[in-house]
């Protein structure tokens, strides 16, 4: 799989680091990529079932492109969040669908993608395609 | 020699740090001896167990029978059903007894400390056949209020309780509820799945009806439990899987059963998983438990007045003597999540989340905690190092 400049971006940037701790450290910094949905559109269409924290997830497609609006009570996820911001935000819907999800592996900030509820990555990922692939 | 050395995974490195396994209410990690006991059943003693007459077959039957042989020698119990573990077993009490002996009406008493596996199933019998739930309530102190479980009795036939919480660690005071129940004609069922790890218990002693526990919460392999059950009970309980193993006769006009435990054990059973729990009993039956308890319950306090003095942080539970190792909190700014992948960095591993004990943490206000429990080979150090590593996580993130 080959990324978009700025995810392969992203991804060289923490495979530099070799601390565990600080690759997780800089994955929270990755919140603030979010453009954040605001807490009165919460609800239980958007919200990412089966993960063990609250995140909510909103897909838009604005002149033809994908933009994503979310937000999460914990910092981890907001910050996959982030990164899944750079990954398909301003992307047409073909190439979001063609995205795999083992970037965050690759990455080194999760090691596993298996569907689990301790890995509302993947869970949010799968939802987010399934909503283009309606909206397609 | 010591205890930690016959368990290999402890040596092994988790993101290049040494492995802290603090993650024992979940499932403990076994011995050297379990892990070789199955190999070797597969190795040399695979086949399927009973009725055949070869030499294999022999092995095999033998040592999965002496998994019995040891659970009623272990828990001085007369009948002892070999399930995949704790929950089926509770579901096994809910279709082979409750539903032969109860009606619509009659009430079942769990409190509100219990394992999803010990609501589902009465929520489900519930729908299909009308009888009554009612949750005791707990009090400030987060015991079980035994005013409420008073009150609760009359019309009751069935109490189903945690033995110990797997949140809290709070022991509930099970003698008295059995004097109680059994006051009121009513039977009791016992989740002892955390509590079989912590204390050696006498069934016969106890007097409860039902007794559930899992074989991996005791260094045990996953994937096997069993059922304690008192003779008059046992005798009330109807076949509820069918198939092979469990019968006497089968004819196109019928079937009739075995008359042992194996009435409830249909299909092949857990052969080398049965194997590995014998010798898991066995390695365990070397080890003082109540002395190693004391032990693993000064650690937990120790942990548990560490975490109190660290800014934004809340500790549920008391650890009284006779609860279990485990610690559960939350901190005011830092999602357990976080904290728990932020650990996992430094090698140390932790719970989160609602544990399956939904209605508990409603009653606590909380979604989720984070959950730290001990086990017979963790020590004084590595509750320290777990406490430095939190102390910093908590300056450098909250």
């Amino acid at each position: 799989m080959t990324w978009s400049p700025a995810l392969q971006e992203v991804i060289d940037e923490f495979s530099e680091i070799e601390d565990a701790m600080e690759r997780l450290e800089i994955l929270m910094d990755f919140a603030e990529e979010v453009d954040e949905l605001p807490s009165d559109e919460w609800n239980e269409q958007n919200l990412v079932k089966g993960c063990q924290s609250r995140a909510h997830v909103v897909i838009e497609q604005r002149d033809g492109t994908i933009w994503m609006r979310a937000a999460a009570d914990a910092k981890m996820v907001q910050g996959l969040m982030g990164i899944l911001t750079i990954a398909i935000n301003g992307m047409p819907p073909a190439k979001v669908l063609e995205l795999t999800p083992d970037f965050v592996v690759e990455m080194g900030v999760l090691n596993t993608l298996t569907p689990s509820r301790s890995n509302g990555f993947r869970t949010m990922f799968d939802m987010i395609q399934k909503t283009v692939e309606e909206m397609s | 020699m010591s205890v930690r050395d016959d368990f290999p995974i402890l040596a092994r490195k988790v993101n290049g740090q040494s492995l802290v396994y603090l993650d024992n209410a979940a499932t403990t990690q076994k011995p050297q001896v379990v892990i070789t006991a199955m190999n070797d059943y597969y190795q040399n003693s695979n086949a399927n167990v009973h009725r055949a007459v070869h030499t294999l077959a022999g092995e095999a039957t033998e040592g999965y029978e002496e998994c019995r042989t040891e659970l009623k020698n272990w828990f001085n119990a007369e009948r002892v059903i070999i399930t995949s573990g704790t929950t089926e077993s509770i579901n096994l009490v809910a279709h082979s007894w409750a539903r032969a002996n109860l009606v619509a009406g009659d009430a079942i008493i769990l409190t509100e400390m219990e394992h999803h596996s010990d609501i589902v199933p009465w929520q489900l019998l519930a729908q299909d056949i009308g009888v009554e739930l009612r949750f005791v309530s707990l009090n400030e102190d987060l015991t079980l209020d035994m005013d409420a479980f008073k009150a609760s009795l009359s019309g009751a036939k069935l109490v189903a309780c945690v033995h110990t919480s797997n949140v809290l660690g709070i022991r509930n005071p099970i003698e008295k509820i059995i004097e109680m129940s059994h006051a009121n004609g009513a039977k009791v069922l016992l989740d002892s799945a955390q509590a079989v790890p912590h204390e050696k218990i006498n069934f016969s002693e106890l007097g409860a009806d039902f007794l559930a526990c899992s074989a991996h919460k005791m260094c045990g392999p996953t994937g096997i439990g069993c059922l304690l059950v008192k003779e008059d009970s046992f005798n009330q309980m109807q076949p509820f899987m069918g198939g092979g193993d469990m019968i006497q006769t089968v004819t196109t006009a019928g079937s009739t059963y075995q008359d042992n435990e194996h009435k409830f054990e249909a299909g092949t059973p857990r052969i080398a998983e049965g194997i590995g729990w014998a010798a898991a009993l066995k390695w365990l039956g070397k080890i003082n438990l109540h002395d190693e308890h004391i032990r693993l319950l000064d650690i937990a306090r120790w942990t548990a007045d560490q975490i109190k003095n660290l800014p934004g942080m809340t500790v549920f539970g008391r650890h009284a003597d006779g609860d279990s190792a485990v610690v559960s909190f939350i901190h005011d700014s830092i999602h357990p999540e976080d904290m728990a992948r932020l650990l996992d960095a430094k090698g140390i591993a932790i719970r989160t989340g609602h544990h399956c004990a939904q209605p508990l943490m409603q009653r606590l206000g909380v979604e989720g905690t984070m959950r730290v429990s001990f086990y017979i080979y963790n020590d004084q150090e590595e509750a320290e190092l777990f406490i430095e590593t939190i102390r910093s996580i908590v300056e450098r993130f909250a």
